[in-house]
């Protein structure tokens, strides 16, 4: 799975957030902000990629229990999928 | 189109920008824009024109408008989208000036941002404030200060200034019983900024008006507020966004 096409990530006044551009925005209307791990697993997701493979992206970069990397990659999949951002 | 019209291809200086805009004569926007006129060297940096063809089939696409507002409205709009090219961007909001500060008032159409601006009029009085924009405000950002300014598109009541006044701040309004402000994180300010400016066309306009937007917010505070319509509603906000709350 990955990140649709037509969403920009940039970091403004210290707060990470994704919104549409080009033909994205015409189905999706609003913005979504992220958390530092959040922007992290995003980056990871700009290529194909895997649960599993986020996980242990996480727990390479971030020095977390397991437990909390996979409760992590979990919510933020949660997120995209709500917001209709994810192709799978 | 009547065959009569006569077209004015005229120089302003709108926003401390350079701008020529081509309009028909004695339209809405030829005599809004006559406070702007200005001389310089050169061709504009913001150009603002809609041919015939285009007005005709805009005109008939929004049949709610006037053609003149049609040309007005769509001036407007190449307008702002060029300004994201210098460092500034719109905001619908109404803009009052009150002791050299500017302050923003922003919210969908109709929940009472002009009212509310029309209170600090009343209140503060007609002598020592004026309206610097009433429907479309630019912001843009000069030597590293965030400046407001009045143009010749300032909506229903035409209320404008060719002025350049410095921002106190950004409160997005909406209607209570009771006044109370206070401010907002980034995250929600960006997120009501977005929504009360022009979508930009493009990643490359969006990564534009995203990086205004970061210098302004790192600049600027923004609020919200839930307002009534008394006179404390113009005392709560003028506190509220001068620390005095």
């Amino acid at each position: 799975m990955k990140i649709k096409e037509g969403f920009m990530l940039r970091t403004v006044a210290g707060q990470t957030i994704v919104v549409p551009v080009g033909s994205a925005a015409v189905s999706f209307n609003g913005m979504i902000s992220l958390n530092e791990s959040g922007a992290f697993l995003w980056s990871k997701l700009s290529e194909e990629n895997d649960r599993d493979g986020l996980v242990k992206a996480l727990l390479d970069e971030y020095d977390v229990k397991r437990e909390l990397a996979c409760c992590g990659v979990d919510m933020f999949l949660k997120k995209l999928r709500e917001a209709k951002l994810l192709d799978e | 189109m009547p065959n009569n019209i006569k077209v004015v291809k005229e120089k302003y200086r709108i926003a401390g920008i350079n701008t020529g805009i081509i309009s028909r004569k004695d339209w809405i926007i030829e005599r809004q824009a006559r406070p702007y006129i200005a001389e310089f060297e050169g061709v504009p940096d913001i150009i603002c024109a809609v041919d015939d063809k285009s007005l005709t089939e805009k005109s008939s696409n929004f049949p709610m408008l006037t053609i003149q507002e049609c040309e007005y409205m769509w001036t407007g709009e190449q307008f702002c989208r060029q300004l994201l090219g210098f460092d500034g961007f719109m905001l619908h909001s109404s803009a009052v000036v009150y002791k050299d500060r500017a302050y923003l008032f922003s919210a969908p159409s109709g929940t009472g941002k002009s009212t509310h601006t029309g209170i600090w009029q009343r209140v503060f009085g007609e002598e020592n404030t004026y309206i610097l924009n009433d429907d479309k405000p630019v912001i843009r950002m000069i030597d590293g200060q965030v400046y407001v300014f009045g143009t010749p598109w300032s909506g229903k009541t035409d209320q404008n200034r060719n002025a350049g006044v410095l921002l106190q701040g950004i409160c997005f309004i909406n209607r209570a019983e009771k006044n109370q402000i206070n401010k907002i994180d980034t995250k929600t300010a960006i997120y009501k900024i977005l929504n009360q400016t022009i979508r930009p066309d493009g990643a490359d306009k969006m990564t534009l008006l995203l990086d205004v937007l970061d210098r302004v917010l790192q600049k600027s505070a923004v609020y919200e507020m839930g307002c009534n319509m008394t006179d404390d509603a113009a005392i709560t906000a003028f506190k509220g966004m001068n620390g005095v709350l």
